[in-house]
């Protein structure tokens, strides 16, 4: 897909070094860049059809504070790294997990394990930042996070229901997160305190009928308006406020009293639980990005009880949530994301804790796109060093882009300088790729 | 995407740069930034002046950084004066709110957010009140610790601990050139910058440390080494964007008095009340400011600047991207630049009297096109552009406040007090709104924000007799009370078509009519009018 192929509706086309040498054919015909107007250019039909990968989802199961890749999904037991916890048979033959993963092991068929990771940054803010836009920050450049690329690739404009929504109700490590150069437009709807979203719900001081009318007064306002001018700033203020209807009626998807008791079971109690079938909601109405952060998985010290705990919320939770995708037909279509900012040490402290590690971690990709039963990726016995097919942060996004249909080497420009969707140099790793 | 270009403009741009010469008074500076600007732009191009209401709708947000009152709003059209336009831009650049929209501005460009503190805001208000000259606040601000009072020392304070940041955000900021592109590699798209340039401006911050009083210090001593792409190691020199290099003086210090300075530097690092670092005898800051103050070559201290102001006003650089000052992307109007520059450096930096004269222009007074705009960068009618956080915040309070109580500068003795308390008032709202940045976006989250939070309600729909809405309870006449509520928010008259369907929208509610016309003002403040300066 071509973005440049397609007429702007930005009118204003500023003149700059790249578009004379775009003119007169200089440029590669390969990769031309999709200049921030294409942004707008969403607003096209014809763009936003074909733009669209259609129906796709993402769900990113955030694992604050670093989970244990040696208690999760690369484990080494009777090594002196290995900790007390043995490794138990999946269903994929050859392929073996932490035994605090049984749920988990017998649904690895839709799932690839990536146990290569080498990200080097092991101080949480900046790992954060590293797995959550794929890139080391630049000063003076704000990178989108995964989600607003996402909600920017995969978005209708007009949606009714909102295209990028995080959870995260733990009071540590809270991060919201940013759409960075793409703009306002796809900041995410973040659930703080609350299982539903900041002012989606109607006052209870204004009627149903006069918040309707006064929308619709505020649509004539801006109607005469854009008699006497027009702008794509104005359509983009008035499809911010064309939506707040919309979501609004959205506000049922973050209400899982309206699911069946079974499927509420299914999820269980926890608030992870809850949040994840929340996703699956949203993900089913339309939402193409959802983040559910499970904290706090940070383990200094006694790393083995807070991972017997954690892992048994994790594998419950994602293990449901699997389970109703598949059964809802949605799995082809919907790709789980099972990632933290970094994985732990495999030499065990003091205190009986792993500290932070960037230099041999796991993470897993399920479902749309993915190759499900595959391994990717190999670190020593110890799990210190990878030792085959090292990944770095770049090499995952233009995986998950990948995954979803998106093409790894489009570019963004921001200002006069283009910008790739995944970073420079990145490749997708095409063995876990269906 | 596809890009259209300019027939007029492609030649334009490419033509011979008229000479300007600069002018002595803000207005002879307005008329020949006009010349300049249409010796491009083709008279059938150009849009009409806007009517007086538009006029002072838009300098007091540009001017003062919020809307008008009603009572200016009435007196500027009752005026009778030939040369009531000049005489309104000279009385918003003299006014109390200037000095505040300045100091709001000022804060945004050099602290972004990074953070927020009143130190530092109180610094620059005294600034822009005494309307202190921009070479003045930059050295204020680069070399703090020069002076006792530390609250200027915030700007490097905030991004010393990382060396790019302080190095890209100083170029950016008061050189508008973006250099991060050439840390890694020399830069793959424009000639001007190497890693020569990046690392040789980063030479400049190596040395500056932060001291636990609150400023920064410089040591002694300190480099940077970095590797090409063709795997070369080289040290860094001290070298601006212009290619001037400074050559360090050998000085060897005795074992003794070295170790004694890094002590103290060390004890000023954690220790508060301990004094101040020594300073060396070569500081590379100083030597920054002083190199880039020389430049009247290349010039970009001064350029930058004029170019900032120029899109502050205008919605577009005349180098844009603003931070993106180098020769593959020359001006829309180089003369023009130039003359800017050239007069920002004759009259001491005194950045009030350039946004006096833009003001005073023609090509700021102009319409937006309606429909199908010529290039933005002719500069050929109004660019719109989204309110700032405080504009925004500020205007919210002016609108919904009982408009007999607002005077404005109407009202010139309570005013500066009431300006003050709305300053402050406005700055909770403000902090949460974006700051609007190229192809800005009004997010939902603002969207549903203004339709549900209950602050919207509470603040700016209240019906209390000192509120918009109160004072519009007291309207027998709808139409007089329609015309009082635009007036309020939109700073104009009625059309017809909003005329009558309010009337229909009071008439359809009669029972509920505080909330009606809550409603309207609502609809009022939600609309693109309001959110943007046109």
């Amino acid at each position: 897909m071509n973005l440049n192929a397609q007429p702007s509706l930005n009118r204003r086309s500023s003149l700059n070094r790249r578009s004379l040498l775009r003119l007169a054919g200089a440029a590669s015909t390969a990769t031309l860049a999709a200049d921030m107007s294409s942004i707008e250019a969403l607003a096209s039909p014809a763009l936003t059809e074909s733009l669209k990968q259609s129906g796709k989802r993402v769900i990113l199961l955030w694992l604050a504070g670093g989970a244990s890749q040696l208690e999760t999904w690369d484990p080494k037991p009777g090594r002196l790294t290995g900790g007390p916890f043995s490794k138990i048979q999946t269903c994929v033959p050859g392929i073996e997990i932490s035994e605090l993963l049984p749920k988990m092991s017998s649904r690895l068929k839709e799932t690839a394990i990536i146990r290569s990771l080498n990200t080097k940054i092991a101080d949480h803010g900046n790992a954060y930042q590293l797995m959550d836009t794929g890139r080391t920050p630049e000063p003076s450049l704000k990178f989108p996070h995964l989600g607003a690329t996402i909600a920017h690739e995969l978005g209708q404009r007009d949606s009714q229901v909102p295209d990028y929504v995080t959870m995260y109700t733990s009071t540590e490590g809270r991060r919201q997160g940013t759409a960075g150069f793409l703009g306002g437009r796809y900041n995410p709807m973040f659930l703080t305190d609350q299982m539903m979203p900041a002012n989606i719900k109607r006052l209870d001081s204004i009627t149903e009928i006069d918040h309707r009318d006064r929308a619709d007064l505020r649509d004539l306002m801006a109607n005469i308006f854009d008699r006497k001018q027009s702008h794509p700033m104005y359509d983009a203020h008035n499809s911010a406020y064309d939506r707040v209807r919309g979501l609004m009626a959205s506000d049922h998807l973050f209400d899982i009293e309206r699911e069946p008791q079974s499927v509420r079971n299914h999820y269980g109690p926890t608030q992870f639980g809850q949040q994840c079938l929340i996703a699956r909601r949203l993900a089913e109405a339309g939402v193409p990005f959802i983040k559910v952060a499970r904290a706090w998985w940070d383990s200094h010290g006694q790393n083995f009880e807070t991972h017997q705990e954690l892992c048994a919320d994790l594998d419950h939770c994602m293990s449901a949530l699997l389970d109703d995708l598949k059964a809802r037909g949605m799995l082809d279509s919907t790709l789980v994301i099972t990632l933290g900012e970094f994985g732990r040490t495999p030499d065990i402290n003091g205190s009986l804790g792993r500290d932070h590690f960037a230099s041999a971690w796991s993470c897993t990709l399920s479902g749309c796109g993915i190759r499900g039963g595959s391994v990717f990726g190999k670190s020593d016995e110890d799990g210190k060093t990878v030792i085959e097919g090292e990944m770095n942060a770049g090499d995952l996004f233009a995986t998950i882009f990948a995954a979803l249909g998106i093409d790894h080497h489009k570019e963004f420009m921001v200002g006069s300088r283009p910008i790739p969707i995944a970073d420079f140099d990145s490749e997708p790793c095409f063995d876990i790729l269906a | 995407m596809r890009t259209r270009f300019h027939p007029v403009l492609l030649c334009l741009l490419f033509s011979a740069v008229a000479t300007a010469s600069t002018a002595s008074s803000p207005m002879q500076l307005a008329r020949e930034i006009d010349r300049l600007i249409n010796q491009q732009c083709a008279p059938e191009l150009r849009a009409e002046l806007v009517g007086e209401s538009q006029y002072i709708r838009r300098a007091t947000l540009d001017l003062a950084g919020r809307i008008p009152t009603v009572a200016e709003l009435q007196d500027f059209r009752n005026s009778e004066s030939l040369t009531k336009r000049q005489d309104l831009i000279q009385q918003l650049v003299s006014s109390a709110d200037f000095a505040f929209h300045q100091r709001n501005e000022l804060d945004t460009l050099l602290l972004r957010r990074l953070e927020h503190n009143d130190n530092w805001r109180a610094y620059l208000l005294e600034a822009t009140r005494e309307n202190r000259k921009w070479d003045e606040l930059f050295r204020q601000i680069m070399v703090p610790e020069d002076d006792e009072d530390h609250r200027s020392a915030a700007f490097l304070r905030k991004r010393i601990s990382d060396l790019d940041s302080a190095t890209n955000d100083s170029s950016i900021a008061w050189f508008g050139v973006n250099i991060g592109c050439a840390k890694c590699h020399d830069h793959p798209l424009v000639m001007d910058w190497t890693q020569a340039h990046y690392y040789g401006m980063a030479s400049f911050f190596k040395r500056t440390f932060q001291t636990r009083a609150g400023s920064v210090g410089e040591r002694f001593d300190g480099s940077i080494g970095y590797t090409t792409t063709d795997g070369d190691s080289r040290k860094s020199e001290f070298m601006f964007l212009t290619g001037t290099k400074l050559v360090e003086p050998d000085s060897e210090l005795e074992e003794a008095k070295q170790k004694e300075i890094n002590e103290a530097i060390k004890k000023s690092e954690s220790d508060a009340k301990a004094p101040p670092p020594p300073q060396p005898q070569f500081r590379p800051r100083s030597n920054l400011v002083r190199i880039a103050l020389a430049d009247t070559e290349q010039n970009f201290f001064a350029r930058n600047i004029a170019n900032r102001l120029w899109a502050r006003m205008f919605g577009r650089g005349l180098i844009h991207p603003l931070d993106q000052a180098h020769s593959e992307n020359p001006p829309s109007h180089p003369a023009l630049l130039d003359l800017l520059a050239r007069d920002l450096r004759e009259h001491e930096f005194d950045l009030r009297r350039t946004l006096h004269a833009i003001a005073l222009t023609d090509t700021y007074a102009r319409k937006a096109h309606a429909k199908d705009p010529p290039p933005d960068e002719l500069f050929a009618g109004a660019i719109p552009r989204p309110l700032t956080p405080h504009q925004f915040s500020l205007s919210l309070l002016i609108a919904s406040a009982n408009p007999t109580e607002m005077q404005g500068l109407s009202s010139k003795q309570e005013w500066n007090q009431q300006r003050e308390e709305l300053e402050q008032k406005s700055e909770s709202v403000a902090r949460q709104l974006e700051i609007p940045d190229d192809g800005f976006q009004v997010s939902v989250t603002e969207s549903l924000w203004f339709s549900n939070h209950p602050q919207i309600q509470n603040e700016y729909l209240q019906s209390g007799g000192n509120r918009l809405v109160g004072s519009l309870l007291r309207f027998e006449s709808d139409e007089e009370l329609i015309r009082e509520a635009i007036q309020a928010v939109l700073c104009r008259d009625p059309d017809p078509d909003e005329m009558t369907a309010m009337l229909q929208y009071l008439q359809n509610k009669t029972e509920r009519r505080t909330d009606a016309i809550g409603q309207i003002v609502w609809a009022l403040m939600s609309s693109p009018e309001f959110r943007f300066n046109h």
